[in-house]
C-alpha cells in the first residue's frame, strides 16, 4: 500500500532536507515498521519525538492503512 | 564562592535610600541564585498575609552565579514578589540584557522596598544610584517609555519598565525589557506600579570573576559546542516556538474557543511556516548562542514573536485564524504591559460568557478588532476593560461561568489543553504560582513522545516531580528553558567551573527539591492547601470532541490520585502540607 511520510524538525535530514515522501509499504505495517523501511529507526534516534497518523497523535506501534499520512516529529521542548 | 558579586543593592523607595549589603552566601549555597535564592529572600523577609500591592511587598531582581559569564543561555533575570493575581509566591524569568547589566554594575540582586510618593524611575550606573522623576513617562506604553529612556541615556543601558497595565495595578501586568521581553506572569508589573516605579534603568561596567578563567572559559566553550549548539536546541533559531503549533494540533492539546475543545481545522492558516514567511528580523538575549527571537511583520503589525502561547491564546482559543490579528494583538499587549496568556484567557472566557448568554461582555469569538481594543481598555482600566482586568477567577466569582474559568489559584491557564496531557493538569495544579507551564512541561514527555500514554494518572506524580525538580535547578542557575539537552551533570559541572566549589548532580537535584519546598512553604504560610491544587470543572466534566484526545476528560478521582502521587514523592503530607521536619531544612 502507499502512504505519505512527513518529517518535522530535525528529522528532515533523513529525507535529505525534504519534508515528505511517498512510500510503498506492506499491508498492516505499523508506524514503526514504515519508518524503518525508509531508514528511520526511532529507537536509535535520541531526539525522536512522536508520530501522528492523519493529523492525530498515535502510538509508534499503531497500524497504517492505504493512503494514510504518517508524520514523525523530532523532540520538542521548552514552552 | 566566585561567580557572585557578593553584593545586594537594597532600595527603599519611601526613604529614597540605596544601601548595599553582602549576599547571604549561606543561602546561595542552598538555593544557588535566580529563582531559588529570590524565593528564599522573600520567604525570610516578607511578613505573611501582606497585601501584594502595599508598600510591604518587595520586588526582587535576582541574577545567578553564571550571569555575565560565557555560560550559554545564562542571560535570564528572575523577577519576584508576592503575586497580586494569586497571593502566592511568584517568580518570573525575563530575557534580554538586563540581568547582565545588573551583574556588571556589581550586584547579584536588587531588592526594592517601600513606594515612591509620585511616579519615578530608578537609575543605576554602577555605584551611582539616583531616583529620577517619572511623571512624564507615566501613562505611556512600554515601547515608548523604553525608547525615551534609551534615547536619553544610551544603548549601553537596559530598561525594565511597566506599561499602563502596571500603573492600573492589573494582576496580569508584566515588566518589560528590550521592548518585547517580559516577566510576564502573576502581575509583577502591578507590584512595580504600586510602588510608583515606572522603570529601572541600569548600566554596568564591571566584571564577573570566576576561578581559573582561561581553562574555565575554554571548557565552557567546549560545552557550548558539544551540548548547546546541537540541532535539538537550534530549532528555536529557525522557528522559535512557532514550531509548537503544529505539534500541539496533532498532539490534541491546542486549545480551541476558551478550552471548550482542542484542535482547529483552520490551523494551517496561522501555522509556524505561514508566520515565518513574514520574518523581519532576529535577535537573542545576552550570553545566548541560540537566538530564538523572531520579529514578524504582517501589514502594519510587528512584534517579536508571537510565541506559541500567544498564537494559541489570540488564535484558536479566541476563535481567530487571522495571523495579522494575532501579531497586532501581541504588539498591543506587549506595549500595554499585559501578559498575553492571562489577558487572552480572560477575553476568551468573556466571549464564551457572551455566547452562552450568561453575561454580555459585548464581544464574540473571532471579533479581533474589538479584542484588540479590549486589550487596551483592560490595561488602562477603562470601561468594561476595568472589570476584565480583574482576572478570570474574580470575574467568575462576580458574573458566573466558573466551570469554564480557566485558572488555578487565580493564574490563568497556559495554552496546553490538559485533557490531552493529564500530567499537565497536575503540573498546573501544584505549580508554585498558579497555572504555569514553565514549572513542569508534561507534554514533552507524555504527548511529544512515541510510546508514553497521556490519558492515565499512572506515573504522573513522579513525572511532574522530575520535570519540576529539573526546572527548579535550571531556573535557579538563570539558564533559559531552550537549552533542552542540558543535564544535571552539565549543570553541576558549570556550577563548579564558575564558583570554584565542587558540585555534583546529586547536589543539584537536592537544590531543586529544596526550591520546590520553600516555594510551597511560602504558599502554605499564606493559607494555601491541597484544596487549592485544583483544575477548572471543565477539565473534569466535559469530554473533548475533536482531535486525538476526543472523548477525554479527567476523572476527579484520577486527578486526586495524581496529586497524592506527587505529594508522596515530595514527602509532603496527604493534605499537601509540608511536614515540620521538611520546613526545618529550608
Amino acid at each position: 500500500m502507499k502512504i505519505k511520510i512527513l518529517l518535522r524538525g530535525t528529522l528532515t535530514k533523513y529525507f535529505e532536507g525534504d519534508k515528505e515522501r511517498i512510500a510503498e509499504i506492506p499491508d498492516s505495517c505499523t508506524a514503526e515498521e514504515a519508518l524503518k523501511l525508509v531508514g528511520i529507526d526511532w529507537t536509535k534516534i535520541d531526539n525522536f519525538g512522536f508520530v501522528a497518523i492523519n493529523g492525530m497523535r498515535a502510538m509508534i506501534y499503531d497500524k497504517l492503512k492505504d493512503g494514510d499520512e504518517l508524520k514523525a516529529y523530532s523532540k520538542i521542548s521548552g514552552g | 564562592m566566585l561567580g557572585y558579586q557578593n553584593k545586594v543593592l537594597r532600595i527603599d523607595l519611601s526613604k529614597k535610600t540605596a544601601k548595599t549589603e553582602p549576599l547571604r552566601m549561606d543561602w546561595a549555597e542552598k538555593y544557588i541564585g535566580s529563582k531559588g535564592l529570590t524565593i528564599k529572600y522573600l520567604y525570610e523577609e516578607l511578613k505573611p498575609g501582606i497585601d501584594p500591592l502595599s508598600e510591604d511587598n518587595k520586588l526582587i531582581f535576582m541574577t545567578g552565579p553564571m550571569t555575565g559569564t560565557t555560560v550559554p543561555c545564562s542571560g535570564k533575570l528572575s523577577v519576584a514578589g508576592k503575586s497580586p493575581a494569586t497571593g502566592t509566591i511568584c517568580d518570573c524569568s525575563i530575557g534580554g540584557h538586563a540581568a547582565l547589566r545588573i551583574k556588571y554594575a556589581g550586584y547579584d540582586a536588587i531588592i526594592i522596598e517601600g513606594a515612591l510618593n509620585k511616579p519615578g524611575y530608578l537609575l543605576i550606573e554602577d555605584d551611582n544610584i539616583s531616583f529620577e522623576d517619572g511623571s512624564e513617562l507615566w501613562g505611556k506604553g512600554c515601547h515608548e517609555t523604553e525608547a525615551i529612556l534609551i534615547d536619553k541615556y544610551d544603548h549601553d543601558y537596559s530598561v525594565l519598565t511597566i506599561g499602563p497595565a502596571g500603573e492600573t495595578l492589573s494582576g496580569m501586568a508584566c515588566i518589560t525589557s528590550d521592548y518585547y521581553r517580559q516577566a510576564g506572569r502573576g502581575g509583577m508589573g502591578s507590584v512595580m506600579g504600586s510602588k510608583n516605579l515606572k522603570a529601572v534603568v541600569v548600566k554596568g561596567t564591571g566584571k564577573v570573576e570566576i576561578p581559573n578563567i582561561v581553562d574555565a572559559v575554554k571548557r565552557i566553550a567546549e560545552i557550548e559546542r558539544e551540548d548547546t549548539l546541537l540541532e535539538d536546541n537550534t530549532f528555536v533559531f529557525d522557528l522559535g516556538t512557532t514550531a509548537f503549533l503544529e505539534a500541539c494540533q496533532d498532539g490534541g492539546i491546542l486549545p480551541y474557543k476558551n478550552f471548550s475543545d482542542t484542535t482547529d481545522e483552520n490551523w494551517t492558516e496561522y501555522n509556524g511556516d505561514v508566520l515565518m514567511e513574514k520574518l523581519a528580523g532576529k535577535r537573542g538575549c545576552g550570553s545566548c548562542g541560540l537566538g530564538c527571537g523572531n520579529f514578524l511583520k504582517i501589514g502594519d503589525a510587528i512584534c517579536e514573536g508571537p510565541e506559541y502561547e500567544t498564537i494559541a491564546a489570540f488564535g484558536p482559543n479566541a476563535g481567530n485564524r487571522d495571523p495579522e490579528a494575532i501579531v497586532k494583538a501581541n504588539q498591543v499587549a506587549d506595549d500595554m504591559g499585559l501578559d498575553t496568556i492571562s489577558a487572552g484567557d480572560v477575553l476568551n472566557w468573556a466571549m464564551e460568557m457572551t455566547e452562552k448568554g450568561i453575561y454580555d461582555f459585548g464581544i464574540h469569538f473571532g471579533e479581533m478588532d474589538k479584542y484588540i481594543e479590549y486589550l487596551k481598555m483592560m490595561a488602562k482600566g477603562e470601561g468594561i476593560g476595568k472589570e476584565l482586568a480583574m482576572g478570570v477567577k474574580k470575574l467568575a466569582e462576580k458574573y458566573g461561568g466558573s466551570d469554564f474559568a480557566m485558572h488555578v489559584k487565580g493564574l490563568e491557564y497556559p495554552q496546553y489543553e490538559p485533557r490531552g496531557s493529564w500530567g499537565m493538569s497536575l503540573a498546573y495544579a501544584v505549580s508554585d504560582r498558579g497555572a504555569c507551564h514553565m514549572r513542569a512541561y508534561a507534554p514533552n514527555e507524555e504527548v511529544f513522545a512515541a510510546s508514553i500514554p497521556p490519558y492515565t494518572p499512572e506515573g504522573k506524580g513522579e513525572l511532574v516531580f522530575n520535570l519540576a525538580q529539573f526546572n527548579a535547578v535550571k531556573f535557579s542557575l538563570c539558564i533559559c528553558d531552550f537549552w533542552a539537552t542540558l543535564s544535571m551533570d552539565t549543570m553541576a559541572e558549570l556550577m563548579t567551573l564558575v564558583t570554584g566549589k565542587e558540585w555534583t548532580a546529586d547536589d543539584m537535584a537536592e537544590v531543586g527539591t529544596r526550591v520546590i519546598n520553600i516555594a510551597r512553604a511560602f504558599n502554605q504560610r499564606e493559607g494555601f492547601t491541597a484544596k487549592d491544587d485544583t483544575a477548572p470543572k471543565r477539565i473534569f466534566n466535559d469530554a473533548l470532541k475533536n482531535g486525538p484526545a476526543a472523548g477525554q476528560k479527567i476523572p476527579e478521582e484520577a486527578f486526586e490520585d495524581m496529586k497524592q502521587q506527587y505529594y508522596a514523592v515530595m514527602g509532603w503530607n496527604a493534605d499537601g502540607t509540608l511536614p515540620d521536619s521538611l520546613i526545618a531544612t529550608l
